[in-house]
């Protein structure tokens, strides 16, 4: 619990201030402590007259904290291919692992996976563990659940990280619960501090409005979603040696309650903005659905794909798949062109690690033109069309 | 049918902003609301009642105040309402929650359906319904977009995918967490209003659930938020000038690398 001792209190509202869950108020010049607070004791850091303490929050640590070691990577595979967030978490993976002096493992679970295993060395990997099974063709939570959940018992890796993805952050959750493990949602950074292992895990909260660094001081294995496209991959390197250890599955661990009766990818094959090079993307300020044809013909002139604000996915006018953001998807192509887009800071935490952004808006103090290296303004009813017509002047010469 | 819906009271995301002058939070007027997700929860919860018959308990831990989005889900249409709710919650990670939330449904008793929001836009995490299910030992699915059947002994539904979809078969009983896609919630009735004003919300304490001091709160969440900061700023603005015309043909030149 938060303590304000009422003798020392001097109602400076300082810790009101650093609150960030607005759980502190002065009243009647002493800081009272609502419900909202989270004991994350950063109002304990701040208060200068050393009014404030935590008590009671020591908490029971496993005592065999040192047998968990190594880092671990979940590598998804689904419909034949290995999702690319699983190399780039391979990327951080390798950095943590080389600080901690530790191995740096990789799970693969699917069928037919065919020399996937082999790519996941030559990206970084030292072991693969590969659960490669006609029963594990479909995911459900039950089936990989139960595969990876008895490997990290098994092995006891202190790390291990997923992608941020649909099946990441419905998978991971389900089997951080069974092990009693902490968790940590949909980080944007990784950082593994020296003296004790502890896993730094920061991630955006609130909307994106505040970062939160999230620690699991007490329990192993540490585990952490990561956002896609974040993360950089190494390079392929044919070169790099690794072992491979085949799983040998039990039948329970192929049973499962959800029966996949259908897969169904979506006809559009724009839809997976993630690998787009090249991203248009159209917001509020296309008026209507009739607006998007200016922004797939933008699109296909440049060989790219369309992406959307939040605004114009509530308002119908293009599906979810296109949808970056906070609760969108995190993108970093090669060129972003805002259209029509104000720039709000959900938005922006999907897109601002792209090579090359340019913003078209008509208000100059959209604050889209912040993040853009190029900005237009005016009106993109009158900007697109010759925007149009000279880029396909410029490919035919 | 018997369902329970896990309903969260959240800040209005929007109003939540960092005041750039002095880096601190700007709160002033922020709203509570019902977490949007949770309420096309609520929503598919009353549809399947209206289709199958039974009752629907809504069940939120949180600090008392918390009732107001309890008698929101019982005006569009829900039966009962429990909240759980203790000093001793505070701090809670996702772990903790589902760990109470659990206990919360056992003393409730037998249901064949829990609904979840897709996840709680204060944190985002979407980790306490698997967690939920996890903890009360039956499957889950998440982010289901579409319940294209739903009959006395199974639900057939959408769960979306990144690349599409899944159509998935699951006999009761289950946990599923929902997205927007799934239904229009719909606005409250001056009858449903009045219901809610009447309604007695039970509330139970730590105790009145059994839970294990242990694992609730701070002490019973692996995780814990040692760091708060605003995110980096932003770089220069950089605006093109000239005709309209100069601007798409300077803008064409800087792009030629990716054309
Ligand atoms: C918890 C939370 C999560 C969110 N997650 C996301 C998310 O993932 N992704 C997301 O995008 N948003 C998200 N949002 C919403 C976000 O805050 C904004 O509301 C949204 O991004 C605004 O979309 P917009 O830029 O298309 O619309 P607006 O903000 O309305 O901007 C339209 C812009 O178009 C310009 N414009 C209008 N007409 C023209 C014209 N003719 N020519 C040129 N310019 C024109 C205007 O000047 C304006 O800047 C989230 C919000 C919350 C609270
Ligand atoms: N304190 C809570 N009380 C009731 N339901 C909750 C609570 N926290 C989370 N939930 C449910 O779990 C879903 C996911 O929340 P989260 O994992 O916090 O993103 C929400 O949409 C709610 O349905």
């Amino acid at each position: 619990m938060l303590i304000v001792d009422k003798e020392l209190c001097v109602g400076c509202g300082i810790c009101e201030d650093s609150c960030a869950f607005g759980a502190i108020e002065v009243v009647d010049g002493i800081a009272v402590v609502s419900e909202a607070c989270t004991l994350c004791g950063a109002c304990v850091d701040n208060c200068e007259v050393e009014a404030l303490r935590l008590e009671g929050v020591e908490k029971n640590v496993q005592v065999d904290l040192d047998n968990w070691n190594g880092i671990w990577v979940y590598c998804e595979y689904r419909s034949g291919s290995l999702s690319s967030v699983s190399l780039e978490l391979l990327g951080i993976g390798r950095k943590l692992a080389d600080a901690r002096g530790v191995k740096l493992a990789a799970v693969l679970i699917g069928a037919d996976t065919g020399d996937t295993a082999d790519n996941l060395i030559a990206h970084g990997a030292d072991i693969v563990y590969r659960a490669d099974d006609p029963g594990l063709a479909y995911f459900t939570d039950e089936t990989y659940g139960a595969v990876l959940t008895d490997l990290i018992k098994q092995h006891q890796p202190e790390v291990v990280l997923a992608g941020a993805t649909a099946i990441g952050r419905s998978l991971i959750p389900g089997v951080a619960n069974t092990l009693g493990a902490g968790l940590t949602a949909d980080c944007t950074q990784l950082d593994i501090r020296a003296d004790d292992g502890a896993l730094l895990q920061t991630r955006p909260a609130f909307g994106g409005n505040i970062m939160a660094t999230i620690v699991c001081p007490s329990s192993r294995p540490q585990m952490s979603t990561v956002r896609p496209n974040v993360m950089k991959e190494l390079e392929y390197d044919a070169g790099r040696t690794g072992e491979i250890v085949d799983v040998a599955l039990e039948p329970a661990q192929l049973d499962s309650k959800v029966r996949v009766l259908e897969s169904v990818q979506a006809e559009n094959d724009d839809v997976n903005i993630q690998e787009s090079d090249i991203l248009v993307g159209g917001g509020r300020g296309l008026d209507s659905e009739k607006g998007f044809e200016l922004i797939r013909q933008l699109a296909s002139s440049l060989n790219g794909s369309v992406s959307a604000s939040r605004a114009v996915v509530d308002a119908g006018w293009i599906g979810y798949p296109h949808q970056v953001g906070q609760t969108g998807k995190t993108v970093a192509p090669k060129l972003y062109i805002a259209c029509g887009i104000s720039g709000a800071i959900q938005h922006v935490a999907g897109m601002q690690s792209s090579e090359t952004i340019v913003a078209i808006n008509r208000d100059e103090n959209a604050p889209i033109f912040d993040v853009a290296d190029f900005g237009i303004v005016g009106d993109l009813f009158e900007i697109l069309p010759k925007l149009i017509s000279k880029i396909e002047g410029y490919q035919k010469s | 049918m018997k369902i329970i819906v896990c309903v969260k009271q959240v800040p209005d995301a929007k109003d939540v902003r960092l005041d750039p002058e002095t880096n601190t939070l700007a709160r002033e007027g922020v709203q509570s609301i019902m977490n949007p997700y949770d309420q096309h929860a609520v929503e598919e919860a009353v549809r399947l009642k209206e289709k199958l018959g039974g009752e629907v308990t809504v069940l939120s831990m949180g600090p008392p105040q918390a009732v107001d989005v309890l008698k929101q889900a019982i005006s569009c249409g829900a039966d009962h309402a429990v909240l759980v709710s203790d000093r001793a919650f505070a701090g809670a990670d996702t772990w903790a929650t589902s760990y109470t939330l659990a206990k919360a449904v056992n003393k409730i008793g037998a249901f064949d359906l829990i609904l979840c929001g897709k996840q709680a836009i204060d944190g985002d995490t979407a980790q306490v319904g698997p967690g939920l299910a996890i903890q009360l030992k039956i499957p889950f699915v998440t982010c289901v977009q579409k319940i294209r059947d739903a009959s006395e002994s199974e639900l057939v539904m959408e769960r979306m995918m990144d690349d599409g979809y899944d159509v998935v078969a699951v006999d009761y009983p289950m946990l599923l967490t929902v997205v927007k896609d799934l239904n229009e919630p719909r606005v409250p009735s001056l009858k449903g209003k009045m219901r809610a004003k009447k309604a007695e919300i039970q509330v139970l304490s730590a105790e009145d659930v059994g839970a294990d001091s242990a694992k609730i709160g701070l002490a019973g969440s692996p995780t814990q938020v040692v760091d708060v900061f605003p995110p980096p700023p932003r770089g220069e603005r950089a605006i093109l000038s000239g005709s309209i015309d100069e601007q798409v043909e300077q803008l064409v030149e800087k792009l030629a690398a990716y054309l």
